[in-house]
């Protein structure tokens, strides 16, 4: 596989090519690829069959074939159901104050870890980025505890704060370690001219930042607006649910309407498949950075 | 001047601080908590029942179950993702044309919710029309109804694979990102002296890889730790407790039975585990950082 790696350039490498016996490597593995891409891409490709299928079809066992027309009444009859537009309004007033929150939170705290560190700020910051390793499980109880006490057990109250809690290690590791990147001669001339560190992490450290905001922000957005399990426990009513709560919800609706359950998991799918293609790029480093340097 | 940073540091903390200490700090010393008592998740009083809900453990048929389900569970969730992970890095960085599409690709299941994974492959294995099963039909010539997800013996085993087939995609960029950083001169030294593919592979590469072998690993179990969503949509945990896991386990006895003291016990458990799991993390990453610098 390294063999066409030690060729340098393509005039050096034809001369080569011509008393080397035929190196069939790059075609087997480029097949090999295709094969597992096609593998890997197959339960997706069945999801977007089903949602232009009828029930019927499904059924008689015509879900894996090529379709000959597309039926588009799945769609018509998710995006018509006043149930899928209440699930998505309630799904995208959690995920973004969410999202915003953690970030902003993991902003003020990263601040401080990589520009003015104290005694024993080390050991604080490390207290805060285990909390991304345990199992949510763990703090179920209390929390239901807690949100029942006050009253706001069945509303997305809970929902909220809770993610933007748990956000609070991943976004305060990445800023962390973003900030410390940021040459502190920036910061200490900000400060000879009077600024406050206010002023230093807002209009110096802040600006160049953005890449490691948007990794957060495509982060975040993903996970909140796939979980399952805080809304599961939060709420009760069918008025509060989000998208995921409503999926399962809407399978007992549906039970046999396989078609309609592959179109509303394709729109529930949406936002994030979107997020995915087009900050790709943040969402990966993201993953590597947060998990690499931690 | 010290004072100032004393002020900024306090104001700047304060938030985060409080926000953090709330919601996640308190709720975890709680849970120790609750684990002595026998509170029902309604009334507002309850009974400390000391270690009865430990020793309830010892002697619940499920929680034993439970644990060797995650065992299985993370074991193979380890494995899997991790395996094919580094096989398809390996591939995907031999320079052949199309790496970033072929990236994107096994990249793409990790942006779908555990939900609508657990739904996709509760489609593969349906007995009538999944496509696994029209498969095997085609290719034995018969018919074929087999229900994976509704047998004892098969259901477990068939979340795994749906969890892998999401998981893959996370260890495959961490070791493409572990890749970048092996030197191509040390690659090319090892051609010149003779070392053939599989050699420079096991030899050089392998071991070059730890520090991602170490992240992926690490991710892998903090992950399947937290593995609920996929088994909770696609099985429940059962058939009869057959898929059940820890976390599964802790939810039903709590938001089921409405046993919370004994969720909570259960939670304790959960929580010992990753703590022993993240210091075995912790310890070897530095152990990997004193070598690898």
């Amino acid at each position: 596989m390294a063999d066409t790696r030690a060729i340098p350039t393509r005039d050096t490498a034809m001369p080569e090519a011509a008393d080397k016996p035929f190196d069939p490597w790059p075609a087997v593995i480029f097949i090999a690829l295709v094969c597992l891409a096609v593998l890997f891409l197959t339960p997706t490709v069945g999801v977007l069959l089903s949602s232009v299928k009828t029930t019927r079809e499904i059924a008689l066992g015509e879900l894996w074939s090529i379709p000959s027309a597309l039926y588009l009444g799945n769609f018509t009859e998710v995006l018509n159901n006043p149930a899928v537009h209440r699930y998505l309004v309630n799904t995208l007033l959690v995920t973004a104050p969410a999202t915003i929150a953690s970030i902003v939170l993991g902003v003020l705290a990263g601040y401080v870890f990589a520009k003015l560190p104290f005694r024993g700020s080390n050991l604080l910051f490390l207290v805060i980025v285990s909390g991304m390793f345990f199992p949510p499980q763990v703090i179920l109880i209390p929390l239901f505890r807690l949100f029942n006490a006050v009253g706001l057990i069945d509303t997305l109250w809970p929902i909220i704060l809770v993610h933007t809690a748990l956000g609070i290690p991943i976004c305060t590791l990445l800023m962390r370690n973003f900030f410390a990147t940021v040459p502190t001669a920036l910061r200490e001339a900000a400060i000879i001219e009077g600024a406050n560190e206010w002023q230093v992490l807002t209009k110096v450290a802040l600006p160049i930042s953005l890449p490691a905001l948007a990794v957060l922000a495509t982060l975040q957005f993903t996970w909140i607006w796939n979980d399952f399990l805080w809304p599961l426990i939060f709420t009760q009513s069918d008025e509060k649910r989000t998208i995921m709560l409503g999926l399962v919800n809407m399978k007992g609706q549906y039970s046999v309407a396989w078609g309609v359950q592959g179109a509303l998991s394709l729109i529930a799918s949406l936002p994030t498949l979107i997020v995915f293609l087009f900050f790709q790029r943040y969402f990966i480093k993201g993953m590597t950075m947060g998990a690499v340097k931690g | 001047m010290e004072r100032q940073t004393r002020f900024w540091q306090v104001a700047l903390l304060a938030l985060p601080l409080t926000v953090f200490a709330v919601l996640v700090i308190w709720p975890l010393a709680s849970s120790f908590y609750y684990s002595f008592t026998n509170w029902n998740g309604f009334s507002a009083d309850y009974d400390f029942v000391g270690l009865a809900n430990f020793t309830k453990i010892y002697t619940d048929d499920l929680f034993r179950n439970a644990i060797l389900n995650t065992i299985i569970w993370m074991v193979a969730a380890i494995l899997l993702p991790t395996l094919l992970g580094l096989g398809l890095a390996l591939l995907i960085d031999s320079r052949i044309p199309g790496g970033a599409m072929f990236k994107s690709i096994f990249y793409l299941p990790i942006c779908l919710s555990a939900i609508v994974v657990g739904q996709i492959w509760v489609w593969i294995y349906q007995p009538d029309w999944g496509l696994l099963n029209t498969v095997i039909a085609a290719i034995r010539g018969d018919d074929m109804n087999f229900a994976w997800l509704a047998k004892p013996d098969t259901a477990l085993g068939s979340v795994i694979v749906a969890w892998s087939w999401q998981q893959t995609g996370l260890s495959m960029v961490i070791y493409l990102a572990g890749l970048t950083a092996i030197s191509e001169d040390l690659l090319e030294v090892c051609e010149m002296d003779g070392a053939s593919t599989w050699q420079r592979l096991r030899l050089v590469v392998i071991p070059l890889l730890t520090p991602a072998t170490v992240v992926v690993v690490a991710l892998s179990v903090i992950n399947s730790l937290k593995g609920f969503d996929i088994l909770f949509i696609m099985t429940g945990g059962g058939p009869f407790n057959s898929s059940d896991t820890l976390a599964m386990h802790m939810y039903n006895e709590s938001f089921k039975k409405y046993l919370m003291g004994y969720g909570s016990a259960i939670s304790v458990v959960l929580f010992l585990i990753a703590l022993t799991i993240i210091g075995i993390y912790f310890r070897q990453l530095r152990r990997v950082d004193e070598i690898y610098g």
